[in-house]
């Protein structure tokens, strides 16, 4: 009889599927488009089509064809503005945050993430064009000398988003790139003609090899540590347009650090909510699992208290001091827009804190849906009520007034929501909407090993 | 001259570059590539030292001088002057400063980066497509006999050389072949 005790024997996951048919199932949205995805895409270019009538509408008749005039001369266009720049905040924030944590449930997140954040930062940056006016002249504002003998004040605010949002655009546009890199050779090996030659041009001749692995590892946590303060800056100054005014109701130091937790609150329900589309769309079920999105709705629910924290702090200090001008713009914002700070409240604080403390409704993808996209609404309403109130109760009583949108403002706002989706269907039509090299690194790295009587998984990691 | 032997799982792989190594190949003439990474030591051992951040460096030391030059050099250059207010404002000269700095040590990243891969190659390297479908390759480069391959810090002679190394390339070739076949490859292309 032997007391030999035979060697544990680590295994590959029952459940483990080669790496082709992983290949197969989340490159199949690179397959040729269905007619439905032509109707989608017609759709949403009609939408756009018609922002640009009404943008022509503006440019050829004149800004008094919006509702913004005296006093209330930043509207639903700024309000665009603030809203897109808050949305694309949190893809890349995620994406990095998570990337420098190495949470292995982000792998399937990240692109989408990614991709949302250049498509919502584009968006954003045409508003102030947009604003502008005499848009045709939108380059006096890029420093370059002239014949004019005029240098862009950098004293303006309007220069430090541009410089802030010129650098986001720029420095998410080659993280999103980075990340996509060891997948448009995956791409390419897979694709046959024009489409091979320009995936191959933009694979920039990756193999693979170990090397190359090291190097973009080190890359991507750098690049991951580069781009969060770049994305904090960015909101933080778009807080300054504000907040470095004598506005009542703007001037705050609180503004930077709340509008960042509010572009991240809008952020992560907005990536929640392109997670379902795409799930969805793409028959991703299987690796957009619960547990995805259960660990979204606690991000949700902590950066919801937070924003509910700093909200409070905000209005609770101005109710105590009583100053009669601040106190005036909270009293005509309550009274005025009563229904619409309801559904903010309700949107961004009630409704994310009550809904994501259980379990069963993080998990339950319908109530996500319909918290996340509530939450967006509730987003654009707060920024709507931080311009609008305040600029309508400046410090003069004798010039005061009101806001309404006109057709042409909501056209266009309607356009950029619509120009959002249009880039992001083609994206996803176009390159890889989940990151498969991230998603069959985890798979290549599980097995199942035995401790007991059970056998339990466990992943191979580095230090 | 390189050969790149293609191996349909990780166990045959690391079998073929243990017999690579026992042989007398060095590390430094062998890579793994795959579509998905692996961790150090599983396939092949790599280099951990890399310089690409020095160009990230260089990058933001360049974006702070030119964002700094962009605020306060032009705002001197070309004053505007508003009330009693300073000709070069020290807060947003400190924002444009920042956002040019984070923009150049990004961009700074990604080129060093390429640059350290040594991807953006004109000439087609030796590559088979089923490395995108789950096969590992193992590549082998030959040199010259007696040339020395790599030399790392620490490495002792032999190791920079390899004794293999006393072969003709086409000899090295050979064996490397006859060692990845009995290791299980699929097959072998050579350069």
């Amino acid at each position: 009889m032997s007391n030999a005790h035979p060697t544990p024997q680590v295994t590959r996951p029952p459940t483990a599927k080669s790496a082709t048919a992983v290949n197969d199932e989340l490159l199949s949205s690179l397959n040729a488009p269905t007619r439905s995805w032509y109707a989608l895409v017609a759709l949403l270019s009609a939408a756009v089509a018609w922002g640009l009538i009404a943008f022509g509408w503006q440019v050829t008749h004149g800004m008094y064809v919006t509702g913004i005039n005296r006093p209330v001369m930043w509207g639903f266009y700024i309000t665009g503005f603030v809203f897109w720049v808050g949305l694309s905040h949190s893809g890349t924030m995620v994406s990095s945050i998570l990337r420098l944590s190495r949470a292995n449930w982000r792998r399937p997140i990240l692109r989408s993430a990614e991709a949302m954040t250049v498509f919502c930062i584009a968006v954003a940056g045409l508003f102030p064009l947009i604003h502008l006016g005499r848009n045709w002249i939108f380059f006096y504002m890029i420093p370059y000398p002239n014949q004019r003998g005029l240098w862009p004040n950098f004293r303006s605010p309007l220069l430090w988003d541009m410089t802030a949002i010129t650098a986001y655009i720029i420095g998410s546009s080659l993280f999103l790139y980075l990340g996509m890199l060891p997948d448009l050779a995956l791409v390419r090996d897979r694709s046959h003609g024009w489409r091979r030659d320009v995936y191959a041009l933009l694979a920039m001749g990756w193999r693979g090899s170990a090397h190359e692995w090291a190097v973009y590892h080190k890359a991507s946590t750098l690049m991951a540590a580069l781009i969060i303060p770049v994305a904090v800056s960015v909101h933080s100054i778009v807080a300054w347009d504000f907040a470095v005014t004598v506005v009542p109701g703007w001037h705050s130091t609180i503004f930077p650090p709340y509008f960042v937790i509010g572009a991240i609150l809008s952020g992560v329900a907005a990536v929640i909510t392109l997670m379902i589309v795409i799930r969805r769309a793409f028959r991703l079920e299987e690796y957009l699992t619960a547990l995805h999105f259960d660990n979204m709705g606690k991000i949700l629910l902590v950066i919801s208290l937070l924003w509910s924290y700093a909200y409070f702090v905000e209005v609770q200090t101005t109710w105590y001091a009583h100053e009669p001008i601040e106190w005036e713009v909270f009293s005509f914002m309550a009274d005025r827009y009563s229904w619409q700070l309801a559904v903010m409240l309700i949107g961004n604080s009630l409704l994310p804190i009550f809904t994501m403390c259980f379990k069963r409704l993080r998990r339950c993808i319908p109530v996500l849906l319909a918290v996340t996209m509530l939450v967006n609404v509730g987003m654009f309403i707060e920024r709507f009520l931080i311009i609008v109130p305040s600029l309508s109760h400046k410090n003069m009583p004798f010039a005061w007034g009101s806001y309404s949108p006109s057709w042409v403002e909501i056209s266009v706002n309607v356009a950029a929501l619509a120009g959002f989706s249009l880039l992001f269907t083609l994206f996803a039509k176009f390159f890889p909407i989940v990151a498969v090299t991230d998603v069959r690194e985890l798979e290549a790295r599980k097995a199942q090993v035995p401790l007991g009587r059970a056998e339990l998984p466990s992943l191979a990691v580095e230090d | 001259m390189e050969t790149i032997g293609i191996f349909a799982d990780v166990e045959s792989a690391g079998r073929a570059v243990t017999g690579l190594v026992k042989a007398g190949f060095v590390e430094a003439q062998i890579t793994s590539l795959t579509s998905v990474a692996y961790p150090d030591g599983v396939l092949v051992k790599v280099e951990q030292r890399s310089w690409f951040r020095w160009v990230a460096l260089a990058g933001a030391a360049v974006g702070a001088v030119a964002g700094f030059c962009l605020a306060a050099g032009t705002a001197w250059l070309y004053p505007v002057r508003t009330g009693d207010k300073p000709i070069i404002a020290l807060f947003p000269t400190g924002i444009v400063t920042f956002e040019i700095t984070m923009l150049f040590a990004i961009i700074g990243t990604m080129v060093g980066m390429f640059l350290e891969m040594r991807l953006v190659s004109r000439r087609p390297r030796l590559y088979d497509p089923a490395i995108a479908e789950g096969c590992i390759g193992i590549s082998v480069s030959f040199y010259l006999p007696g040339e020395v391959v790599v030399c790392r810090r620490g490495d002792a002679d032999e190791e920079c050389i390899g004794a293999i190394a006393n072969l003709s390339a086409r000899e090295q070739r050979e064996r490397a072949e006859g060692i990845m076949g009995q290791a299980g490859a699929l097959r072998t292309i050579t350069e």
